[in-house]
């Protein structure tokens, strides 16, 4: 049988496994994107979210088969974008990252929104990351670097 | 693929799910989280005729790998629905999770079921002998109980495009995002020249199924304003006596008080 072939942060690559895996298992364990994190394996806590075609999924509720054909985006090759480093500038500024473990889903969860919506309220910023879970920072410093990469990026989004 | 098949017409699907033992799959989103061992799944977010909401003379027709987010942002959507699929879980979880889905799972906590329930909402299920079309409640028959043949896949949830104008909806959980359902109810009211025409309540998340009492509707049914106010208590009391609940997260007590002041709430907001 043939293997299920999709983008990964712009490579091609073919997956000869099952299609019942998890996105989330294949990612890590195969393609070593360690970025993609696992934390509750029930899409709780959004630490494993990626993009595909542009859109956020949970990896860890998205099976193989349903990825092909797909563009999967994850930290490892969202990094390289000049969107990615508007809104590392403004984590870091505010101090947003504590122990780090959900910055790679918030951010790309920070990308989905702004792609949908460059200049998001407070609210929309709250509503685009409630599907993910941080216990270090209370979530004040986080909405605040979304909101400040907004300004900052104006017009990369 | 191994374990998978990726069908990309809606008579291919029928034809894999007749000949072999596939679990039909649309968003992932429950079925991931049981990752049964040893599944084999039949993938249905290829398939264009599922994929697509449509409008005939008198039902929305959503198709049933059409998704949360997708039928947020499409303006046939009647407002109800939207207000309900807007509070389930969080952005990526709307982005994957399906109409079908939500009622395949079999689950009564499905915040789109509850109001397909209290929309007198149909269903289209298809296999290679034809097509059937059933009322919601005729086919949610219990927890993981579904009236769905081994052969049959759900095709499109046919929502009626009026009459769910005028309506109560609330969900109770236990957080603000990415929470279950503890109690919701929703609730429909129209009238015409003067009288009640449809006071239609539904509770999820509180029994086995979702609940719908008909018979104790009729009571306020044909009525003014005058005499439903009047009958208020008698309804209300009806109600109490019928709903008996199970315990979940939370006591089947507290889950009755919740659901007799949302009833309560929900006639009072239409003025009864």
């Amino acid at each position: 049988m043939d293997g299920i072939r999709f983008t990964l942060n712009g490579r091609e690559v073919v997956y000869d496994g099952s299609a019942a895996d998890r996105l989330l298992d294949v990612l890590r364990d195969i393609y070593r994107c360690t970025s993609v994190k696992c934390g509750c394996k029930e899409g709780e806590c959004g630490a494993c979210s990626v993009l595909m075609d542009g859109v956020l999924y949970n990896s860890c509720c998205v099976a193989m088969g349903a990825v092909e054909g797909a563009s999967v985006v994850t930290m490892e090759g969202f990094r390289e974008t000049e969107r990615f480093h508007v809104l590392e500038k403004a984590f870091g500024e505010v101090s947003a990252v504590q122990c780090g473990f959900c910055i790679p889903g918030m951010v790309l969860a920070a990308e989905a929104l702004l792609s949908r919506n460059p200049h998001p309220t407070e609210d929309d910023i709250r509503e685009g990351l409630s599907g993910n879970l941080c216990r270090c920072t209370g979530y004040n410093a986080i909405v605040n670097a979304v909101s400040i990469a907004a300004k900052e990026g104006d017009g990369l989004w | 693929m191994v374990n998978g098949y990726a069908p990309d017409s809606l008579r291919e699907a029928l034809e894999l799910r007749a000949k072999y033992d596939v679990v039909p799959y649309a968003g992932g989103t429950d079925l991931m989280v049981e990752n049964r061992p040893g599944v084999t799944y039949l993938f249905l977010h290829k398939i264009p005729e599922l994929r697509r909401i449509t409008v005939d003379e008198n039902y929305v027709r959503i198709g049933a790998a059409v998704t949360f987010t997708e039928a947020l942002s499409d303006e046939r959507v009647p407002q109800l629905m939207k207000e309900a699929v807007s509070r389930i879980a969080a952005p990526a979880i709307r982005n994957a999770g399906t109409f079908g889905g939500n009622l395949g799972n079999g689950s009564a906590k499905a915040d789109s079921v509850l109001i397909e329930f209290v929309a007198d909402a149909r269903l289209r299920l298809v296999s290679l002998n034809g097509e059937r079309i059933v009322a919601v409640e005729d086919f949610y028959l219990g927890r993981k109980k579904l009236d769905l043949h081994s052969d049959e896949l759900i095709a499109e949830i046919l929502l009626p495009r009026t009459g769910l104008e005028r309506y109560s909806y609330q969900k109770v959980g236990g957080r603000n995002a990415l929470a279950i359902s503890r109690v919701s109810f929703a609730g429909v009211f129209s009238m015409e020249n003067g009288r009640i025409t449809n006071v239609a309540a539904a509770f999820g998340a509180v029994a086995d199924t979702v609940l719908r009492y008909r018979d104790i509707e009729q009571m306020l049914i044909g009525k003014t304003f005058e005499e439903a106010k009047a009958l208020k208590a008698d309804y209300l009391k009806a109600y109490a006596q019928r709903m008996v609940l199970t315990r979940g997260r939370v006591s089947a007590e507290y889950r009755k008080n919740v659901c007799m002041n949302l009833l309560n709430d929900f006639l009072t907001k239409f003025g009864i």
